[in-house]
Parts: C-alpha cells; structure tokens; sequence
C-alpha cells in the first residue's frame, strides 16, 4: 500500500460513516414528519369533534330557548334567540372550512344544516305564531325536527369520530414504525460502519504488516551482503585497507593486519598514517599520504616504486600498490581504498633473475671471448715455436711481427670484455657509436660464420649519458636476437639519429635494429617483454628481453618492437629510444614495467 | 723420409699461414683451403693423409665438412681442430679426434703423427 491509497483509505473512514449518519439522520427526519403528519390530522379530528360538539350545544341552547317560549309564551325568553344564528352561522362556516377536505363530512354538514335551517323555519313560525302554547301539535313537530338536526349532527360526529379512530390507529402505527426504523437503521449503520471501518483498518493493518515484513526481509538482505562482502574482503589475498573521506581506517581485512601489525579494531578511527606507515626504501624519507595524493588528483593512483611499509612490529615489506577514491551515487568522495601487497619477495626473485640472466651473457660472452682469444694464442704459441726453429732472420722477423698482430688482436678482444664489466658508479657519457661497434666485433666471428651483412645507417658520434656496460648487454641482446631472426645470409640494418625533444620527452637518440627475419607472430608481440617468454625453445632463456627493456626504462628510455615495413628488409624493427640527460642511479630498479 | 700431406683447413689466413709454416717446418706436405668447399675439392682431387679441420667457419662448418669428406674418402683420419668448447657430439663421433686450439704446437704435431700412424697400421693390417 502505497501513500496514496493510504490517503484514499483515511478519506473512506471520515467520509462514509458522514454520509452513512446523514443518511439515517434524513431517514429519521421523514419519519419523524410523517408521524407528526398523523399528529396533525388527529389533533384536526379532534378540533372538528369538538366543533361539531359546539354546534350541537348551540343548536340545543336555541331549541331550549324556543321551547321556553312554547310553555310560557313569554317573549323575553327569545332574548338572545336571534343573537344565536349568527352564532350558529359563524359556527357553520367555520366548521365548513375545516372539513374543506373531505367531501363525505362535507356532505354530512349539509345535511346539519339543512334540517337546521328547517328547523329554524319552524321556530320563526313559533315565534310569529299569536299563541304558541296552545298548540301542542307543535312541540311535537319542532321535537322530530331538532331529532333530524340531532340525527344528522350525531352522524356527523360519528364519522368524525371514525376518521379520528382511523388517524389515531395510522398515527400509532406510524410512531411504531418509527421505532423500528430508528432501532433498524441505527443498528444497520451502526454494523456497517463497523465492518466499514474493521475493513479498512485490517487493509490498513495488513499494508503495515507487509511493509514491516518488507522492511525486515530488506534489512536481512542488505545484512547479507554486508557480510558478504565483508567476507570477499576478508578473504582477498591482497592488503585491503579502507578509510573515510577524512582518512581514518575504517576497515582493514586480515592481510593488512598481518602486514601493518595492527587488528582492525585497535586501528579505527586511527588516521591512516599511523597505521600505514609508508616510507621510501632507498632514501628512507616518508612517503606521501596516499589519502592526501587521492584527495589532490581525485582518481586511482598507483603509490611510487620503492615503496615500504614499515609494520608496527618493526619488519619491513617492499609493497606494491594502489589507492582509489570510493565514491558515492552523485559521484561525491566518501572515503578511500588501498589495496596492497608485500612484493619483498617478488623483488628479491627480479634481482636473482636479472642476476641470472647478466651470468648468461657472462657466459655466453665468455665462450666466445675464448674462442676469439684462443684462435690468436694459437697462432701465437706456433710462431713462438717456428721463431726458435728458424734461422732465417727475415722469416723469424716476419714471424715475429705475425705475433705482434695476433697479439694486438688479442688484447684488443681482452680489452673489450674488461669494458664489458667495468662499471662506473654514476652514469658517464656514452658514445653509442663506439658501443654499437664493440658489440659488432664480439659479434663479429658468428656474423661472418653464417654470412650475415650489417649495414650501419650513422655518421657522427651520438652520446648519452647512461650505463656502458647495461647498455653495452642491451645492444648485444637486440643484436643477437637480429641474428638469431635472420640466419645464414640475412641482412641487419642499424639506424640511429638524434631526436628533438618532444612533450613528455627529452631530446635523445633514436636507434633502430632492422632485420631481414620472419618478424614477429601477433601473439608473440604482447608478451615480448614478460620474463621467460622465448621464442628460442631451449636455446634462449627468456630474460632477454624483459632486462634489456627494465635497463633501457632504468635510463628513462623505451623500447619498441614491431615488424618492419622498411624498403626490403621486412623483418622486425626494434626501435630504442635513449634520453641525452638520464636520472638513473646504479640501484634504481632495473626490471620492465610490462604494461 | 716419407712425407705425409695434410690438408689443413682454416677460414683465418693468417693463422692458417702460420699453421702452414710450422706444419712444413715439421716436414709435412701441407695444403690449405680458407672455407669448405675449396677443402673437399681438394680432398677430392689430392691423396691426403691427414685432415686437420678448424670447426666456425662461414658458410660450412667443420661438421658438415668432415661428413662430405666420409662419402668420398671413408678412410682418410680428421682432426677437429677448434677453440669450441661445445661442439656438437655428432662431429665428435664423426672424426677421429679433437684437438682444442691453443694446446701448443708440439702437441698438434704429436697428435697428427700418432693418427697418421694408426691409419698406416690399419691400412697395413687391411693388406
């Protein structure tokens, strides 16, 4: 029931027993009339008798006095006789009009009066006869007149009478009609109303009831997925902490607990940094509020690297993670969310795999290096033994210088490896040129054994400040994967030029690896730069890759790979961006944000 | 004296000039190619006595010309002379030795004698 229908209901109960009481009220009016209507006509009949009654008496005083008159003769006795007609006919008329309505007593008056004006006749002719006494025969005659005029009046009176009985009878039976109606009618209203008004209190009620039941099968409801998600919370294996707008916890599930060292309850209402204590690994300064940071950018932010959150216990945990604003339905701020977890381990696992990958290029490196070196000393060792055989001093001088040759070679390649693992503390200029050209002659012996050409698209020196040795492993890397792609008789385009600086972009160099290979599948693009994803099988270890591209991130830089639609080489392109000034340090983070 | 041939097969000139200075100096008849292809038609064309093969070359490698050179002449002993130090074990079956380069010249020679020798006694034994 909605508040409408309520409305519509508490207008029922005001308005129906209103009109319901009127209507009895009306009711009770007409019959209340109708019996004062029997009244009337029975206090009318009564009137009429007693006129009628009147009448008679006076009909009767002047008969008296003309009877007078016959005994004594004596005239005085008339005195008022004539006074009395029109007393009489006053008396008529009156009569007359109020018997207008019923021709019968109608009739009946007539009748009165026509025996009485007979009879008056009479008595003018008493009175005007000489001697009335003498003649008894009069008397006689004026009694069987004043019988007719009595006759007539009595039968008037009688049907008076009847028409009163009959009244009186209607009236009784109208008043107890009445009764009836007034007990009925109360009691029929007085039911109806009742069930009127049970009817709609219990609609009234059973909407009550409903709203009750829906209210309490709502709060269950929303009690349930309360806990629910509560529990989802709970259960997540990340650290979940949220606060409100104003940055006191709020919730924490038990990964945050575990990891802050703080139970939820001890920690609401605390503000955040007190319970979230985040600092910066490497300079150990506070980290910024992650509450403020939300609040300032009004969106999800990621917290800085090197990020770690020092627990209340005193242990500290290499953490990665995010905060998000909670919004309400108009999309107000009400609190904050951060979600995180302890990567101390994951990172110590990056470092061994970036560990583990520079050993394989180290060793790589180092087979090669030996069989470069090996190649001269042999020379060398069998010039030594030809130079203490020879006696010619020509051949021993020309044996000699072969020596110095192999020699310089020799400490040309040692000098190259020694540059590959000399590392400065803080980043020096480097001229890409000269370290492009180092990693070619490493190259060099496997580029002529499957006779693979390199052409070098660069004049001029391009130096940025970086790593040497980092990057010297990243161009090695590209470089062998080219070949790798090309195989035997392939062709290898190295490209590098300067760049202007763009906007979120510092002026640099841009170097480009062109090959002649089979390029990239489309679902090996995506995951080129994911740890231990080769496309080598067994022969290649799946690092790579992901180190070149953390080195080459660690420089500010970017790498891009893509398959190449470049004149006749249409292999892949891989395309690395160096920035002139760098901001790395030794230790900044070395691993690719693969995104 | 009888004076063995060796064909010594090499992609660097240089150190298979001195190869072939010393090798000479040791009293062998010495043949030189700079790749696979010029190895076996000398092979081919030449009575060799002895292969002294390097492995990295361009084009062909040490492998595949070691098994060329089986078809033609089965008999004729190799030895696979590299700096690898991972050389695939199919080779290594193939030839009948190896020597790592940088063992000193004293050692290829002895080396080489003592195959040259083996392969006499077997030829010998065969007659």
């Amino acid at each position: 029931m909605n508040l409408r229908d309520f409305q519509r209901v508490l207008k029922q109960a005001f308005f129906v027993p209103l009109v319901a009481l009127v209507a009895l009220a009306g009711i009770l009016l007409w019959q209340v009339t109708d019996t004062r209507q029997a009244q009337l006509w029975l206090d009318h009949s009564d009137l009429a008798s007693a006129q009628i009654a009147e009448l008679e008496r006076r009909i009767i005083d002047q008969q008296t006095e003309l009877r007078g008159f016959e005994l004594t003769g004596d005239k005085s006795m008339l005195r008022v006789f004539d006074n009395r007609n029109a007393h009489i006919d006053t008396q008529f008329t009156y009569l007359r009009q109020l018997i207008a309505d019923n021709p019968q007593q109608i009739a009946n008056l007539v009748r009165i009066h026509d025996a009485y004006l007979i009879w008056l006749g009479f008595a003018q002719n008493v009175i005007s006869s000489p001697n009335p006494t003498a003649d008894k025969s009069l008397a006689y005659r004026g009694r069987d007149l004043m019988t007719a005029v009595r006759q007539a009046t009595r039968t008037m009176s009688e049907a008076e009478d009847k028409l009163r009985k009959e009244r009186l009878e209607k009236a009784i039976v109208l008043e107890r009609r009445e009764i009836v109606i007034v007990i009925f009618g109360a009691l029929i209203v007085g039911v109806a109303l009742s069930i009127f008004s049970m009817m709609r209190l219990r609609q009234v009620s059973r909407a009550y009831q409903q709203s009750l039941d829906d209210l309490h099968k709502s709060a269950a409801e929303v009690y349930e997925s309360r806990e629910w998600l509560h529990t989802t919370l709970r259960s997540i294996g990340d650290g979940v902490i949220a606060c409100d707008v104003d940055g006191s916890v709020e919730f924490m599930n038990s990964v945050a607990e575990e990891l802050t060292g703080w139970p939820m309850q001890e920690a609401r209402g605390k503000p955040l940094t007190q319970v979230f204590h985040i600092i910066n690994e490497m300079t150990r300064e506070e980290s910024e509020n992650p509450v403020e940071k939300v609040r300032r950018l009004n969106a999800v932010i990621g917290l800085a690297n090197h990020t770690a959150l020092l627990s209340r216990s005193g242990a500290e945990y290499v953490i990665d993670d995010s905060a998000a604003p909670i919004r309400d339905k108009e999309g107000k701020m009400i609190g904050i969310v951060l979600v995180f977890r302890d990567v101390t381990d994951q990172k110590r696992t990056e470092a061994a795999l970036i560990a583990n990958e520079k050993l394989a290029v180290a060793g790589r490196l180092a087979a090669s290096i030996a069989h470069e070196i090996h190649n001269p000393l042999d020379s060398v060792a069998n010039l030594h033994y030809l130079v203490a055989r020879e006696n010619d001093p020509e051949k021993r001088n020309e044996y000699l210088n072969m020596a110095q040759q192999e020699l310089k070679r020799t400490m040309q390649i040692s000098r190259t490896m020694l540059n590959l693992y000399r590392e400065p503390n803080a980043p020096v200029e480097v001229d890409l040129k000269d370290l492009l050209e180092g990693v070619l002659l490493l190259l060099q012996r496997r580029l002529d054994n499957q006779n693979i050409s390199v052409q070098q698209d660069f004049v001029g020196s391009f130096v940025v400040e970086g790593f040497p040795a980092e990057l010297r492993q990243v161009f090695a890397n590209l470089v062998a994967n080219a070949v790798d792609a090309v195989g035997n008789d392939g062709r290898i385009l190295i490209r590098m030029r300067g760049v202007p600086a763009e906007e979120f972009r510092g002026a640099g160099v841009l170097i480009e690896i062109i090959d002649s290979g089979p390029g990239i599948a489309d679902q090996a693009s995506q995951k080129l730069f994911q740890p231990f994803f080769t496309t080598k099988g067994e022969q290649g270890t799946g690092l790579g890759l992901w180190v070149s591209m953390g080195i080459v991130q660690k420089h500010g830089g970017n790498i891009r790979i893509e398959n190449s639609n470049d004149g006749e080489l249409r292999g892949a392109t891989v395309r690395v961006y160096l920035p002139a000034r760098t901001l790395a340090t030794p230790s900044s983070r070395a691993t690719a944000h693969v995104g | 004296m009888i004076s063995y041939t060796v064909l010594c097969v090499d992609d660097e000139a240089l150190g298979l000039q001195i190869r072939r200075a010393l090798l000479e100096m040791a009293g062998f008849k010495v043949l030189t190619a700079l790749d696979g292809k010029t190895a076996i038609s000398l092979f081919e064309t030449n009575a060799i006595d002895i292969v002294l093969l390097d492995y990295l070359m361009p084009e062909m490698d040490g492998g595949r010309v070691a098994a060329v050179m089986r078809t033609i002449k089965p008999k004729v002993p190799i030895l696979l002379h590299s700096a690898c130090v991972d050389l695939p074990q199919e080779t290594v079956d193939l030839v009948n030795a190896t020597l790592s380069k940088g063992e000193g010249p004293e050692m290829l020679i002895s080396r080489l004698q003592l195959l040259i020798d083996a392969s006499q006694v077997s030829m010998g034994s065969n007659r």
